[in-house]
């Protein structure tokens, strides 16, 4: 039984389809790579899962439950987290503020105009646990927004893991970033997949990341699924060297 | 009765008039610039007040060209040495930026020309009314009317096969393209505030011959025209002309069976519209929405 | 829409726009600042008339402070640019004068009524307002803001139009054997304001510093990011909407039993966005900001209007200036970042 499930999902926008009839399959505590080149329809995509905009036609399924109707709160309420290409964090309030945030909404308090000692110490707990398993314990007083942006990235899905998430949806996670960076991020990202065995699905353009990481590879182009399976697989595949790995990155 | 609802179907459509070339005016620098003109309707009394300066050296006909072309001139200066600062910015600026211009414009008004009310004297052939039973509809509302017509329609065909207007309009739809295709956004900007002046000014020159001069002249008209955006849709120009008309229209038929309540008639026009299309009659899903 | 935000990928955009510094802490009151102003507050009959101030203008002070810290509500901490505030500043004070003028005369039930007139009526409002955005919001907030002006300009017979609301005042408060003559007696009504001022900012400060209040803040930081942790933000807009007019509406009551008058002026868009530059001048981002803005503004004012006729000139030229060269407001530039 697969987590999370996409059956023909298509996206149009007038006459220009940018998703087309794509259906795969990600199984619970796999990590599926989402590649391509750029425009060929990865993140609309990912809108598509998350709830940005509905389907054309297809169907979004999480866990076993049909999704394909629901909002974009509503999905996320049902455990699929997110995160962006540009870093959506808030940059004025500290890692641990931000992790707070996400706490405090997974557990149903962000309506709270009071908050009882049981509460707090509950909410504390979490905080501490994530901000351990993304080792920013040490950085939890700065503002975000002064932070590099690995730490930034680490700090955007240490809120995603707030959620308790079924899910994780990481948008080019390593974009932008410098070797360093790069390492530490696709390190957080092969720690929550081997030793906390959450399901991730990750686009991504930078290769040693993608085959280091993956158990499985879905190549997208021109918005229609254009090869899918193990990282040998694909890199054997001539139809994908032709369109993509080719190509300069 | 029929002549009672024909006489306020004709108010109505005059004044909607009124309604949709401010707010087309307004519509254009929200929709580039992202910036709502609270000093709208203060450049509307300036053009006003420009023709009445003018009128006794130039005549009407020329003071009805060069007033808002000043006016337009003006606005173009204060875009280019403002406006344009606050772009980057949370929008709160921009709105207090142009609601501390509407104070100084409005005060300076006053200051020149008094705070009571001054004529502005239109030419004899015009004042003439068609007939007996047709008094209200006289040769200057004719005039008016036809000059406004003439302008909204000059400017769709300004938008639709000018250089600078198509621009504009690409500009209203994704400003990054427009200037990835290396076309001088700034001056697009500045040019596009410089039209929208440009209306307010010639609304103002039109009005003040119909309703005299006073420095609070535009207030009357700049909620109405945020109010034909609203139940338009922003960011659909033809929504704003539909929606200014029927806000117009709709005012003057309840003079006919509540007077008291022809201004508050299209406040709640425009909250069924949020209730029931909140994108506005002619607007686009998820602009704002 | 056409707004460019153009950022690298990968790095965060810091409020939307790329490259924009955080501005500081937004700050919640911090004992010291609370401390000193407090103490300002409480001995100002005092040493005022030093000055050149008078009871009648602190009082103005603080009231139009509470409606500038009722705005910062939703403005600095949640983000979202109201500019038809003082509708509701003015629904409170004509439920006020009303009150006293034709059904009774207690100062509390005039209170009462004053801010559940100008909260309900925002409650309500703000259902068809907070799924909108931007500035569209404010379009909007405007626009409804003129439809109590509209009403209150209209329905003369009850509300005196144009010319406003006379022929009531504060009546002394009475609690059992007690009475305070804040009627007759200018100070004790100061105090009488400041109470209040105290009550609200007290609860204020409550709601910021619960899970709410956190959400909010949130809500302020990134929108988007908030959404997709699942928070109802529509919902959270509504409900500091909500609250915002309650506020507003207090500070409308006590304006009506500071003048023993209401007029349409005080539900004019107008003072909408006086409101708002009292906010932005004083410092948005932190809670007492507006009250040092309102204090400027009031005393200023207060001062050109007595030597010109001129004095919205002024006024106009003062909110160009804070545009310009003063956008963090006075305490926003006072706020140091902290050091790490």
């Amino acid at each position: 039984m697969s987590m999370l499930e996409a059956r023909h999902t298509t996206k149009a926008f007038g006459s220009l389809i940018a998703v087309n009839d794509i259906s795969l399959s990600v199984a619970p505590g796999e990590l599926r790579a989402i590649i391509g080149p750029n425009g060929a329809g990865k993140t609309t995509f990912f809108n598509l899962i998350t709830g940005f905009f509905p389907p054309t036609s297809g169907e979004i399924i999480l866990d076993g439950r049909n999704i394909t109707r629901l909002s974009a709160t509503q999905r996320v309420k049902l455990g699929m987290a997110r995160t962006f290409q540009i870093t959506e964090i808030f940059p004025e309030l500290t890692v641990h503020e931000n992790v707070r945030i996400g706490v405090e909404a997974a557990s149903g308090y962000s309506l709270h105009m009071w908050s009882s000692r049981a509460d707090a110490t509950r909410v504390r707990a979490g905080i501490d646990e994530i901000l351990t398993l993304t080792n920013l314990t040490t950085k939890a007083d700065r503002l975000v927004g002064e932070l590099s942006h690995g730490d930034q990235r680490a700090a955007e899905i240490a809120m995603a893991l707030a959620l308790k998430p079924r899910v994780l949806l990481l948008d080019e996670p390593t974009a932008g970033m410098g070797e360093q960076e790069t390492y530490q991020v696709a390190g957080l990202i092969r720690r929550l997949h081997k030793n906390s065995n959450y399901t991730i699905v990750l686009i991504e353009h930078d290769m040693r990341v993608v085959f280091n990481l993956a158990d499985r590879i879905t190549v997208l182009t021109e918005g229609t699924m254009l090869a899918d399976g193990t990282p040998q697989e694909i890199a054997a595949n001539p139809a994908v060297q032709a369109a993509y790995l080719g190509t300069a990155e | 009765m029929l002549q009672l609802v024909l006489f306020n179907v004709t108010n109505g459509l005059i004044i909607g008039a009124f309604y949709v070339l401010m707010a087309l005016g307004v519509a254009m620098i929200l929709n580039l610039s992202n910036v709502i003109n609270f000093a709208h309707g203060n450049f509307l009394a300036l053009g006003g007040y420009l023709a009445f300066v003018l009128i006794p050296y130039t005549g009407f006909w020329v003071a009805l060209l060069v007033s808002p072309l000043l006016v337009g001139l003006l606005g173009y200066i204060i875009e280019q040495t403002m406006v344009r600062r606050v772009y980057s910015r949370d929008p709160v600026y921009s709105l207090l930026l142009t609601f501390g211009l509407s104070f100084i414009i409005q005060d300076v008004c006053r200051y020149i020309w008094g705070p009571n009310g001054l004529p502005l004297t239109v030419p004899d052939s015009l004042s003439q009314g068609l007939s007996e039973d047709l008094f209200f509809i006289t040769g200057y509302r004719i005039f008016m009317m036809s000059i406004v017509i003439v302008s909204i329609v000059g400017l769709f065909a300004f938008l639709r096969y000018t250089r600078l207007g198509v621009r504009i309009r690409a500009g209203t739809l994704d400003l990054d393209t427009v200037a990835a295709l290396g076309i001088n956004v700034r001056l697009l900007r500045s040019l596009n505030f410089a039209v929208g002046i440009f209306l307010a000014g010639l609304a103002g020159v039109l009005a003040s011959g119909q309703i005299g001069l006073n420095p609070n002249m535009g207030d009357d008209l700049l909620l109405p025209a945020f109010i034909a955006i609203i139940v338009g849709g922003v960011g659909s120009l033809t929504g704003t002309l539909l929606g200014g008309l029927l806000i117009g229209v709709a005012s003057a038929l309840t003079t006919v069976f509540w007077a008291s309540a022809q201004e508050a008639v299209i406040y709640v026009i425009m909250a069924l519209v949020l209730l029931v299309r909140p994108r506005g009659l002619m607007g686009e899903e998820g602009m704002f929405t | 829409m056409s707004a460019t935000t153009t950022a690298k990928p990968g790095q965060a955009r810091l409020n939307g726009r790329p490259g924009v510094q955080p501005s500081g802490r937004p700050a919640l009151p911090q004992w010291t600042t609370a401390a000193v102003i407090w103490l300002v507050l409480l001995s100002a009959p005092l040493w005022l008339s030093l000055v050149g101030g008078y009871t009648a203008l602190a009082s103005h002070v603080v009231v139009m402070a509470l409606v500038a810290m009722a705005l910062n509500f939703l403005l600095g901490f949640t983000g979202v640019m109201s500019f038809g505030h003082a509708a509701y500043f003015g629904l409170g004070a004509y439920g006020a004068g009303l009150t006293l003028r034709y059904l009774s005369d207690s100062t509390w039930f005039a209170m009462l009524n004053g801010i559940l007139l100008g909260g309900i009526a925002g409650t309500l409002l703000g259902i068809l307002i907070c799924r909108r955005r931007g500035v569209y919001f404010a379009m909007v907030t405007i626009a409804f803001g003129q439809i109590f002006y509209y009403i209150a300009y209209r329905w003369d017979d009850f509300t005196g139009g144009y010319d406003g609301l006379r022929g009531f005042s504060r009546q002394p408060l009475t609690f059992g054997p007690w009475t305070i003559d804040i009627q007759g007696n200018g100070t004790l009504f100061y105090y009488f304001v400041l109470f209040v001022f105290g009550v609200c900012i007290a609860l204020m400060t409550f709601l910021l510093r619960s899970p709410f209040g956190r959400t909010l803040i949130a809500i302020r930081e990134n929108q988007r990011r908030a959404r997709f942790l699942g928070i109802s933000v529509d919902k959270h807009i509504w409900l500091s909407f909500s609250i915002s007019c309650f506020f507003a509406s207090t500070a409308g009551a006590l304006y009506a039993l500071l003048n023993n008058f209401a007029d349409p002026t005080s539900l004019h868009y107008n003072l909408s966005g006086v409101i708002v530059i009292m906010v932005v001048m004083g410092g948005m981002r932190s809670f007492w900001g507006p009250l040092v803005g309102a204090a400027i503004y009031v005393v200023l004012q207060d001062y050109i209007s007595s030597m010109t006729v001129n004095w919205m000139s002024f006024v106009g030229l003062l909110f160009v200036m804070v545009v310009m060269f003063f956008p963090r407001g006075i305490l926003g530039m006072l706020q140091r970042r902290p050091s790490t």
